[in-house]
């Protein structure tokens, strides 16, 4: 499964490519790439339920039991068989981070993991982190920083920012920015990004929000 | 000045209403993934389209075989361009450039056939599934070869499109006053848009009568016109509705017509909503670029270090078809000498057919490319003035003396672009040094702009806006604009200046995204554009619209009406604020005496005159200028470059929404680091050859540049309360900015964009630290040329 994060870390601090990077980190993240490819195949498969499978998703705290094929990706059945569309698509091979959802606590691009493989596994989207209609401390950061321009990175951007905060509680401004760079924003909203990550970690430190 | 022509809102300054920072309205959808962009809307029966396209350049076709395609399951339709029940073009200004190819291709991803099936699995089965049968024919991919005699030709009668000039002076005579002439050829790479949301668009049928495209776009008007000419309709039977649009930059102005006229096309034919979303690679492969552009130079100064004469000739490689590229071009041309006073100017921009992916509208609009020529001649100037490269530009600069520019204009004062270029040296000057590792090599660079607000010219008539304002029985507001909002900020823009002018809160007021069937015809969101036309007309509509609102308010306030103001939630006595009733309550009043509650607003910027042949007049209504300064860290040795910090100093005349404002500059920023850095469009025989992110490499938060924004705000434009356009200025000065930079740390010149590393190894030759190990010296393309 592919862990978000290492490779844009490498790339930032030594320069290297993406391309680099997948050449140099072997079988898991290339095979997902290559699974992800596949899914442009056959359609008739589609009409039968052959080479369906029964599967069990944990989806923001709610079971969803559906028939899927395996090679769909979790993005894919998010959106495609859930309705779940706040999880956006910007690549679908893992270069983007518009899919970012959280597995475990832990950010993952959605695209590059199979439904499959997070069975028993908490899968939260951006759909998920409103509680009782009071939005997270990191989506009211990013409200109050202005910490988006078009929008289309935003959900993601969020999940990853999720994610960074709940492994470092304290990041410094460069933790952030390299915690954040496996999300591209083509409108370089970066700077109230990161600004938006560090008024959301306060607050979740300060206790005031989650 | 007629108050509906030339004044851009509140006449004195302390009159001023203060600068937004709440919230923009479009922020808790985005925050919570609620906003639903075309990708994320599907609707029962709907049909997924796909795209059969050329592999190659230039090829006449053969055959295209379509019947195993159509055989396939779930496959609905199969189109091609016999298909096409209206004309078969979607050339915004020339019609060069069919829907579908008929005999002839003339780049990779032009359009064979179109697919319509019940899945995207099924319609990309079936794209492959087609036949296509293609001879090769040669074909030209360079702008400078294409002019060649015997070149391929792209289209019969020849492969220049066009050509624009500026003559000004007398070249020959100032030429022999200079003591210093710098000759150079730049050549400047294109760029992707790579707007995170891709191309997309949905359409829903209505018999063959009527058709609603919901299209990610930045100009529903071009998309309307060229759905209504494809399926042979009227304008009014093609509904377009703008859906939330994640980026355009230029990318979702002209191109978004060819997919949707697809899409229309295929549920003309099959009764059926059809949906298109390109992947990834097919948007980069297919869609428009900024162009790639060679930049000759022949400049001079004297002994003084003052500017004699400049001559730019520049090829403008527009690819397979014209789509913008004239347009373009005209912004190009007037640009190319920068705000810089210069006695005599000769400057010719050719427009060039190549078999390469076509250029369009981006973010610069061709500016950015002659820009970081034009700077770079200066530093290149001063160099060997031994002058400074920022005392030099003191010399040069356009002030409220000097202010005529090579299109004759002669700017409003004040002209601020002297002040930009102080300031942004001041404040670098306050902060402490980039920190360079071991082996790295600190520079910097400066590069100014001097930014015509608003069309060109030659896109005069386009210059238009339409409103409607509806205030709602409880004193809340809709607002109705014709023009996009794309990230950029145009409905917190348009949200604050209506709610300022109707003194209500910004809560108060809901803008809309364009539906061309509630507003008239608007232009093109572009040219920096937006909150400047939308504004405009929105103070129009509330105007008309006091004119009702004021009698009612005079009654309940017992005063008269033209002494009625709104401000702070409430209609008051002028110079009484005691005197004060709620808006809503007049607003309720308004209903239960069933007063007209909708007025409409209109903008169209003042007309000027232009002599295309000498390039001489009223290029643009008014200018902004702006001043970069960049830090860069150069790692020599992998010729790597990092921008650790841009100074940015603009002249925006008033800032409407200071959060959105910054947003604009840092992601200018960020785009024109990314273009001058690392974004390469690997092109060869025309195929895009790295159409990913993983190779197409655009900066990450790492990447991006600690940024200072400095917004001058007294020298008025003629948006509301005098604001200027931002979108386009915030980038233009960072890539010549970043470009001196490098040059500034290396101590050689690079005329290449953009600076990849190998470039910079290149251009090192003797002077790369393992240059030693090399047999050969490769000291080749670098230097005076
Ligand atoms: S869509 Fe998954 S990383 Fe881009
Ligand atoms: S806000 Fe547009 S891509 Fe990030």
């Amino acid at each position: 499964m592919a862990k978000k994060n290492e490779r844009d870390t490498k790339r930032c601090h030594g320069g290297v490519t993406r391309r680099g990077f997948l050449a140099s980190v072997g079988a898991s993240t290339v095979g997902a790439v290559v699974a992800s490819r596949a899914a442009a195949a056959p359609a008739q498969q589609r009409e039968s339920l052959e080479g369906m499978v029964p599967c069990t998703l944990k989806i923001n705290g709610r079971h969803h039991s559906l028939l899927v094929e395996p090679r769909w990706s979790l993005l894919y059945v998010l959106r495609e068989e859930l309705g779940l569309t706040g999880t956006k698509q910007g690549c679908e091979r893992g270069e983007c981070g518009a899919c970012t959802v959280l597995v475990d606590g832990v950010a993952r691009y959605a695209c590059l993991t199979l439904a499959l493989e997070v069975q028993g596994h908490a899968v939260t989207t951006v759909e998920g982190l409103v509680v009782d209609g009071q939005l997270s401390a990191v989506q009211q950061a990013f409200v109050a920083e202005d910490a988006f321009q078009c929008g289309y990175c935003t959900p993601g951007q969020v999940m990853a920012a999720e994610a960074l905060l709940r492994a470092n509680p304290a990041p410094s401004d460069e933790e952030i920015r390299e915690g954040m760079s496996g999300n591209l924003c083509r409108c370089g909203a970066y700077d109230h990004i990161v600004k938006a990550v560090r008024r959301a970690a306060a607050a979740r430190r300060a206790g005031g929000a989650r | 000045m007629a108050p509906s022509e030339g004044a851009p809102g509140l006449p004195r300054a302390e009159a001023l209403p203060p600068t937004g920072h709440h919230p923009r309205p479009d922020a808790w959808g985005k925050v919570l993934g609620q906003t639903r962009y075309v990708g994320d809307l599907s609707l029962p029966g709907m049909l997924h389209a796909a795209l059969v396209t050329s592999n190659r350049a230039s090829a006449r076709v053969r055959a295209l075989e379509l019947s195993a395609a159509r055989s396939l399951p779930e496959v609905v339709a199969v189109l091609t361009a016999a298909d096409v029940p209206g004309a078969n073009s979607v050339g915004v200004i020339f019609p060069d450039q069919p829907l579908l190819a008929v005999d002839r291709v003339r780049m990779v991803g032009e359009r064979l056939a179109l697919v319509a099936a019940r899945s995207r699995e099924a319609a990309a089965a079936a794209v492959g599934a087609v036949r296509v049968e293609l001879d090769p024919l040669p074909s030209v991919h360079d702008p400078v070869a294409a002019l060649a005699p015997g070149a391929p030709l792209v289209h019969e009668g020849g492969n220049l499109i066009r050509t624009f000039q500026v003559v000004r002076g007398d070249v020959a005579r100032h030429f022999r006053r200079a003591t210093v002439v710098f000759e150079a050829e730049y050549r400047i790479g294109g760029q992707e848009h790579a707007y995170l949301e891709p191309q997309g668009c949905l359409a829903v049928p209505e018999g063959r009568q009527r058709v609603t495209v919901y299209a990610s776009c930045q100009c529903p008007f071009y998309v309307q016109q060229a759905v209504a000419r494809v399926l042979g309709l009227s304008l009014a039977a093609v509904r377009v509705i703008q859906t939330p649009t994640g980026g355009g930059f230029g990318g979702k102005e002209d191109y978004p017509s060819e997919p949707a006229a697809c899409a229309a096309l295929l549920a003309w034919h099959t009764g059926l909503p059809v949906r298109l979303v390109y992947s990834r690679e097919t948007d980069m492969q297919l869609s428009s670029k900024r162009h790639a552009m060679v930049v000759r130079h022949r400049w001079g100064a004297n002994g003084a270090g003052k500017l004699c004469f400049a001559e730019v000739e520049t090829f403008m490689d527009a690819g397979a078809y014209v789509g913008l590229s004239t347009v373009v071009a005209e912004r190009a041309n007037v640009s190319a000498i920068g705000p810089y006073h210069v006695p005599a100017v000769r400057v010719r921009t050719h427009v060039v057919y190549t078999n390469n992916l076509f250029g369009g509208a981006f973010r610069g609009f061709g500016a950015p490319q002659v820009s970081v020529a034009g700077e770079a001649t200066m530093d290149a100037l001063a160099r060997r003035l031994g002058l400074d490269p920022v005392e030099f530009r003191r010399r040069n600069v356009l002030d409220d003396r000097r202010r005529t520019t090579c299109t004759g204009t002669r700017l409003e004062r004040p002209v601020l672009a002297r002040q930009c270029l102080e300031r942004a040296v001041e404040l670098a000057a306050t902060t402490p040094p980039v920190a360079a590792g071991r082996g790295e090599k600190v520079g910097t660079g400066v590069g100014l702009v001097l930014y015509g607000c608003n069309l060109h010219h030659g896109g005069q008539r386009l210059d238009r806006s339409s409103a409607v304002v509806i205030l709602q029985p409880d004193g809340s507001v809709v607002v109705r604009v014709g023009l996009t909002e794309m990230g950029q900020g145009l409905l917190v823009a348009v949200q604050t200046v209506a709610a300022q002018a109707l003194g209500v809160p910004p809560e108060a007021v809901e803008v809309c995204l364009p539906d061309t069937s509630t507003v008239a015809d608007s232009g093109p969101t572009v040219a920096s554009r937006g909150a400047l036309a939308a504004g405009r007309a929105v103070l129009d509509a509330v105007r008309r619209l006091r004119r009702r609102l004021d009698p009612v308010a005079a009654e309940l306030l017992h005063c008269p009406p033209r002494q009625v103001e709104l401000l702070g939630g409430h209609a008051r006595v002028r110079g009484e604020p005691e005197r004060a009733v709620p808006i809503a309550q007049v607003a309720a009043e308004m209903a239960a005496r069933r007063i007209e509650a909708i007025a409409t607003g209109w903008y169209r910027s003042r007309p000027r005159r232009f002599d295309a042949a000498s390039g001489q007049g009223g290029a643009y209504d008014f200018y902004a200028v702006a001043c970069h300064l960049a830090q860069v860290v150069v790692d020599a040795e992998l010729g790597l470059v990092r921008v650790a910090r841009v100074v940015a100093v603009h002249d925006v005349g008033r800032v409407l929404h200071r959060p959105a404002l910054e947003g604009q500059i840092h992601g200018g920023i960020v785009q024109g680091m990314g273009w001058a850095t690392s974004e390469r469009l690997a092109v060869r025989e025309g195929r895009l050859e790295n159409p990913s992110f993983t190779d197409y490499v655009i900066p990450t938060a790492s990447d991006a540049p600690v940024v200072e924004i400095e917004a001058i705000e007294g020298a008025a434009g003629r948006g509301p309360w005098g604001s200027k356009g931002i979108g386009e200025p915030s980038l233009i000065p960072t890539p010549a900015a970043v470009r001196n930079a490098v040059c500034d740390a290396l101590g050689i010149e690079l005329f290449e964009l953009p600076l990849v590393p190998p470039v910079i190894v290149a251009a090192l030759g003797q002077r790369h630290p393992f240059a030693w190990l090399r047999e050969q010296p490769a000291d080749e393309g670098v230097g005076v040329r």
